[in-house]
């Protein structure tokens, strides 16, 4: 099987300097789970960064070479039309660029491959179908079978990456492939672009407009005002009791039928 | 609003003394302080009057306000007294009939009940709307799988339900597209969680716009998001797809909107060329055991007061719950680490939490500050977990503990 990971030039978040995305890392992870062949696909202006995937497992990256800036959708959809893989894996969101997690969508939806998000273990069910475990939130998971080709973007919570390894690296080939001329991409309007600085979250449940007495209510009170309070019951009443109360509020689910 | 209105003219007619006999041609009111009713007046042992100053204080206090406020004068009684105006006039309805835009704001609410990110989600498009029913202004529809309730109170000026956004994401986008289109919205919000935000980013492919993800500032003219690993900030203006950060715009606190029902059938969408694609999608599981403490919805935890260990786990996995612990219980080894509960520990998310024995130190309540429900079984009457709790039960847990898996046992 042939599968494709998707590379971004990241950066690191502390230090500013060219690093690879950590779920991409993972993402090198999952496929190598199936046994395919994996290869690296980056459309951009490389860097260091996108070699060093070449560490985390990866024995061949392809590289579109463009522009700092521009989009590199055109570029992606033309080579992996002409190159169809059967697998498109990619991060869940970059780490340097826009960071909107948008590209794999939008890459999805111009192939007219379906897109399973999330995936935290993938399996084949057969040739040419694929059980993608998909994260959801509160701790949730579900598994999605899917029909190849498709695009499958990866969650945090997937296993870890392999561990950088220097031979590895050292061995693995980095190709700069050609890109057609109408291929390169429009460079992306510039942003009106500033350091971030934190903001405060605001404060749950106090409606805006609100004075600082109603943001320091909503603060401090907790949701229980009525209270109830046994003392002393026996452990068979209690017990009762609790259940019947966890079961109102809907953390315990409705008792079973015999 | 809700103010109370003074009628001085009735105030002055309550106080009017009943004309009695020849001065029947001269006004007499009453003015002052009223007379102590005799109810108050209790007589002491030696027969002398006593009065008691806290009935006095209590009968002064004026109500409707948080802070003790004391009417010598009487005059706030006389305003709820006969002949008052009604306080809190009737709230005024805001009907938008034709804006200028719309503003799609999609919602999760499960069971019809809005989460608070779904509330700041329409707080954040009520913005983008303009407050509605002014020149120039937008309308806001609230766009959801199922009823929500008080969607007017939200600041939703149209209501429209689509049952096919619970089910097959492609299907839920294509049918958002298209309802996008239909009311050529000028802005598409969605709150930015893994199930919302996935049906944003589908439907901003479909639509090939730009996604402004996560954003974290909003207003009619401006909206800021964090991009660049995280070390720079994005500022524009508002674009067609946005979603919008957890807890970074504050929900609709003003006028109260129509919520008129909108009828729109999604059948006109196409079929996509990756409809068949997906062969099935099995159903949400969650594995108590090893749900990371911080994304748990329903947490038991137990504390000093537990000492049968496998007990406590049989009776976590039982109820469902994420098994937790107090800084004591891990100290001791009983527990592994990434298990505690507390500021140094985890820090909760929950929306429920069953306190097994745990007296609740202020950093054990730090760490359950966020948790709306919670239950706690412990001995000592005075406990702060007990102050906390919305049913407390004083009783040993180790006794409780049987009682509970035996209950669940049986079935009941």
């Amino acid at each position: 099987m042939k599968a494709v990971v998707l590379l971004s030039a990241g950066l690191h978040p502390v230090s500013a300097r060219p690093a690879p995305v950590p779920v991409e890392m993972q993402a090198i992870a999952l496929a190598r789970t199936l046994g395919a062949a994996a290869a690296g696909l980056h459309a951009g202006p490389g860097g260091p960064g996108v070699a060093d995937a070449l560490g985390h497992g990866l024995a061949r990256i392809g590289h579109l070479p463009l522009a700092r800036g521009a989009d590199p959708l055109e570029a992606l959809v033309n080579h992996l039309a002409a190159h169809p893989p059967e697998l498109v894996l990619a991060g869940r969101c970059g780490q340097g660029g826009e960071d909107s997690g948008l590209l794999p969508y939008a890459l999805a939806a111009r192939l007219g491959w379906p897109l399973i998000a999330d995936a935290v273990a993938l399996e084949m069910q057969g040739p040419g179908v694929l059980a993608v475990r998909q994260a959801l939130e509160r701790g949730g998971r579900r598994t999605i079978t899917v029909r190849l080709p498709a695009v499958v973007t990866v969650h945090p919570a997937a296993p870890a990456a392999a561990a950088f390894a220097w031979g590895q690296a050292r061995r693995g080939v980095l190709e700069v492939l050609p890109v057609p001329s109408g291929f390169a991409g429009d460079a992306v309007p510039a942003p009106e672009l500033r350091p971030y600085r934190p903001r405060p979250r605001l404060i749950r449940g106090a409606a805006s407009g609100g004075s600082a007495a109603d943001r320091l209510k909503a603060a401090t009170e907790s949701a229980a005002a009525d209270g109830k309070l046994m003392v002393g019951p026996s452990p068979e009443e209690a017990a009762r009791e609790i259940l019947a109360h966890l079961r109102k509020l809907g953390l315990v689910p409705p008792r079973q039928p015999r | 609003m809700s103010r109370l209105r003074r009628d001085p003219r009735s105030e002055w007619q309550a106080r009017r003394v009943p004309a009695a006999g020849s001065s029947a041609t001269r006004l007499r009111y009453a003015l002052g302080v009223e007379a102590i009713p005799a109810t108050e007046v209790a007589v002491g042992p030696t027969g002398r009057p006593r009065r008691d100053p806290r009935t006095a204080v209590a009968r002064l206090a004026v109500p409707g306000t948080a802070r003790l406020r004391l009417d010598r004068s009487g005059l706030s009684r006389s305003v709820t007294g006969a002949g008052a105006v009604s306080a809190a006039p009737q709230e005024k309805l805001v009907i938008v009939e034709a804006p200028d835009f719309w503003v799609l704001a999609l919602v999760e609410a499960p069971g019809g009940q809005p989460t608070p990110h779904d509330r700041q989600v329409l707080g954040a498009a009520r913005l983008l709307a303009g407050p509605g029913a002014r020149e120039g202004g937008g309308g806001v529809i609230l766009v959801s799988a199922e009823p929500v309730t008080g969607a007017g109170r939200l600041g939703a000026d149209r209501v429209v339900t689509l049952p096919v956004l619970a089910g097959d994401p492609v299907a839920a986008a294509e049918a958002l597209a298209v309802l996008a289109g239909h009311f050529s919205a000028r802005h598409l919000l969605a709150p930015e969680s893994p199930l919302a935000g996935d049906l944003a980013r589908r439907t901003a492919a479909l639509l090939e716009e730009s996604l402004f993800a996560e954003a974290e500032l909003v207003s009619a003219d401006q909206v800021a998001r964090r991009r660049g690993a995280g070390r720079l900030e994005e500022r524009r203006r508002p674009p067609r797809c946005l979603t919008i950060g957890l807890d970074r715009v504050a929900m609709h606190g003003g006028s109260l909107h129509e919520a008129r029902e909108l009828a729109f059938s999604a059948s006109a969408s196409t079929a996509s060329a990756s409809a068949g694609s997906i062969l099935s999608i099995g159903p949400v599981e969650r594995d108590a055991a090893t749900v990371p403490l911080a994304e748990a919805e329903f947490v038991v935890s137990a504390g000093n007061g537990v000492t049968d260990f496998d007990l406590f786990r049989q009776l976590a996995s039982a109820l469902g719950g994420v098994p937790g612990a107090s800084r004591v219980v891990c100290d001791a080894g009983l527990m592994p680490r990434d298990r505690q509960v507390g500021a140094s520990g985890t820090v909760l998310t929950a929306a429920g939490y069953f306190a097994l024995g745990i007296a609740g130190a202020p950093q054990h309540l730090q760490g359950i500050a966020g948790v709306e429900h919670v239950v706690a079984v412990n001995t000592d009457l005075h406990a702060k977990m007990i102050e906390r709790a919305s049913l407390a039960v004083v009783a040993d847990a180790q006794a409780v503990m049987p009682a509970l898996l035996a209950l669940l046992e049986a079935g009941e």
